[in-house]
């Protein structure tokens, strides 16, 4: 059928005539779809009784993007590693894991900050954090929390880099600055705040999955930190040469707790959550976080660590995947925030 | 003395000349030629650039109703300089305060763009200026003074209403309600606001009309409003939540949260490094 003939089949009626006008009002409505998006594409005028503002969001999303998501999944590391310090000098018989947890710890503890001033709006303005210190404010608390951290596991690190005879002969006297009876527990404390209080961050907000999580994402985010600090411990370990099997074993198994706690905690939110939950259980976010974090990054490595034989390969596989499955758990977090950012019917109902 | 807004939406008429004052005195760039095709609203909600947004509800009738039961509902949105402000609560720098007007004012010499503010405010009004709203290339000149320097340094700051702070110490109205030709915008003392918008809703009732305060007597953690509203329908339809949470009241649960599985992982660890062998 041609064109011309196409436009030629439309009656024309006198636009005074309710009637047309009444049946193309009718068809309108007919033709949208009960979930119609009213836009430049929309079709129809929204229902009168339409509970949103035509399904524009309520709320802001985050202008948080990839320094973000490394920095939560890098400070969870960070927190874990200043634990692993305090349990490795406990236990006996991990020197090596000490030495490697205080190295990971220092070396996170210098590149985070970098990451976060890269992602401010004013990155010149960064030291403003530092005019005050605000309990009721997740990101100061954070601010504070990173250097109170900062300062032990830097003199943990340069007292170790001596004890190793890393430092010319001059700098010596630093083995005396961190003595891990007193570096050890303040490493532990603040490793676990930070490890903990990355979830508080998101949490603290109006963004509904997130304040729906408000007890479950900081304690998923503290098993993450500390399962995947596990992770690269014994990954570099490994890398390193041929680690104690007895370290090796007891990273294996507190990995495995903090996993499962972790998994427990994630499945409990879905149920929690229920539809609001839905932008991170529901959709590619959704697969993408049971396949990478779920499957790959907690169920495989756990199958992993019960195979009856050490390997090389098995630790540092199982240890690759936990630490994507961390990082898709943080990805999923930040980029489940900004979709329920944009859902004005979640947002129009907050979470207590 | 607490000043603020009372936006009466049962009289406005949807000109928007209070979103041009606000653009006009607060030197804010446009948003562009984007249409919508929702209703005669396109510039869709607040953000860093918009302090005023005049939402546009048209409630059409179903084709089996005459055509006389539609109605347009207008409401001029703005910060609402809550009494327990997330954006204020969440700021790690600073940088926004309560001034002595007892508004919110985000000090743009201080912020330095963290956002945690965006997603902190339960009315999604705050937002972040983008570095390219102020083209370098814009320089014009008001008054014999030209704007450009102080123009470009909101680039990567969080932008919103600051209920005319410079106006008020001049003892002026604020450039929103000194243009809104019908008084939809009042500007005063909230308390005087408020005992002339409750005589204002019972004038409504007694008419028939099913009229509300949106803000006022609230038991909401977010408490009363500094800029609160008279509304006809469910606030949803505005885009206004429900009942809007204060965000800070979710921290003690997660930090208590947090603070027993990283102790209990901690004590785990503690028996298991002691027991392995």
């Amino acid at each position: 059928m041609s064109i011309d003939r196409d436009i030629a089949s439309v009656p024309i009626a006198p636009m005074h005539d309710s009637g047309v006008i009444d049946a193309a009002r009718r068809e309108m409505r007919d033709l949208a779809p009960d979930n119609a998006r009213f836009g430049v594409a929309g079709v129809g005028l929204p229902p009168r009784d339409s509970a949103t503002y035509y399904e524009q969001p309520l709320l802001k999303k985050p202008h948080w993007e990839w320094e973000v998501i490394v920095y939560l999944f890098l400070g969870g590391i960070m927190g874990g590693s200043g634990i692993l310090i305090a349990l490795a000098d406990e236990g006996g018989e991990d020197a090596e894991l000490a030495r490697n947890a205080r190295y990971v710890a220092f070396v996170l503890a210098s590149t985070c900050p970098i990451v976060l001033i890269k992602h401010l709006g004013r990155p010149e303005r960064f030291l403003y954090m530092l005019r005050i210190v605000k309990f009721k404010s997740p990101m100061s608390m954070g601010v504070w929390g990173l250097i109170a951290f900062s300062l032990p596991a830097t003199a943990g690190a340069l007292a170790q880099a001596a004890r190793d005879s890393l430092l010319p002969k001059q700098f010596q006297w630093v083995r005396y600055l961190g003595p891990r009876a007193m570096m050890n527990p303040l490493t532990a404390l603040f490793g676990a705040f930070i490890a903990g209080y990355t979830g508080v961050l998101l949490s603290a907000t109006a963004i509904p999955v997130w304040a729906k999580g408000k007890r479950h994402i900081p304690s998923m985010s503290a098993c993450s930190g500390i399962a995947a600090a596990c992770a690269l411990n014994a990954a570099l370990l490994e890398l390193g040469g041929n680690p104690n099997p007895v370290t090796r074993q007891r990273l294996e198994r507190l990995e495995l707790v903090a996993s499962l706690a972790e998994a427990a905690i994630i499945l409990d939110f879905r149920r929690h959550a229920g539809t609001i939950g839905d932008p991170m259980f529901v959709g590619k976010h959704g697969r993408k976080m049971e396949i990478a974090t779920l499957l790959g990054g907690i169920a495989i490595p756990s199958l992993l660590g019960l195979l009856p034989f050490n390997a090389k390969w098995k630790t540092l596989l199982g240890s690759a995947l936990t630490l994507v499955g961390g990082y898709v758990l943080r990805e999923t977090l930040i980029e489940a925030g900004k979709d329920s950012a944009d859902d004005p019917r979640a947002a129009a109902r907050q979470p207590e | 003395m607490a000043s603020g807004f009372f936006t009466d939406t049962t009289i406005c008429i949807g000109c928007k000349a209070c979103e041009v004052a606000c653009k006009q005195w607060n030197q804010l760039p446009g948003d562009g030629y984007a249409f919508t095709g929702n209703s005669y609203d396109n510039t869709v909600a607040l953000g860093a650039t918009s302090w005023r947004h005049v939402a546009f509800v048209e409630q059409m009738a179903p084709p089996d109703e005459p055509v006389g039961t539609s109605r347009w509902l207008m409401m001029s949105d703005v910060c609402k300089h809550c009494t327990n402000a997330g954006c204020l609560e969440a700021c790690p720098t600073g940088a926004i305060v309560r001034n002595e007007f007892d508004n919110v004012f985000i000090q743009p010499d201080i912020c330095n763009g963290c956002g945690y503010c965006v997603p902190s405010c339960p009315f999604g009004v705050v937002d972040l200026i983008g570095h390219s709203d102020y083209p370098a290339t814009r320089g014009f000149e008001s008054d014999g003074r030209t704007s450009d320097d102080a123009l470009q340094d909101r680039g990567g700051i969080a932008g919103k209403c600051t209920l005319c702070y410079d106006r008020q110490k001049d003892g002026l109205v604020p450039a929103c309600a000194k243009a809104c030709p019908t008084d939809s915008i009042h500007f005063g003392d909230v308390d005087e606001l408020k005992v002339q918008a409750r005589e204002r809703v019972a004038t409504l009732r007694e008419n028939g009309v099913d009229a509300y305060l949106y803000g006022v007597d609230e038991d909401t953690s977010v408490g009363d409003l500094n800029a609160f509203f008279l509304l006809t329908d469910a606030p949803g339809k505005y885009n206004l939540p429900e009942r809007p949470v204060l965000p800070s009241t979710h921290q003690r649960a997660g930090y208590t949260s947090a603070t027993i599985i990283a102790a209990a992982l901690t004590l785990v660890g503690f028996v298991l490094f002691r027991t392995t062998k």
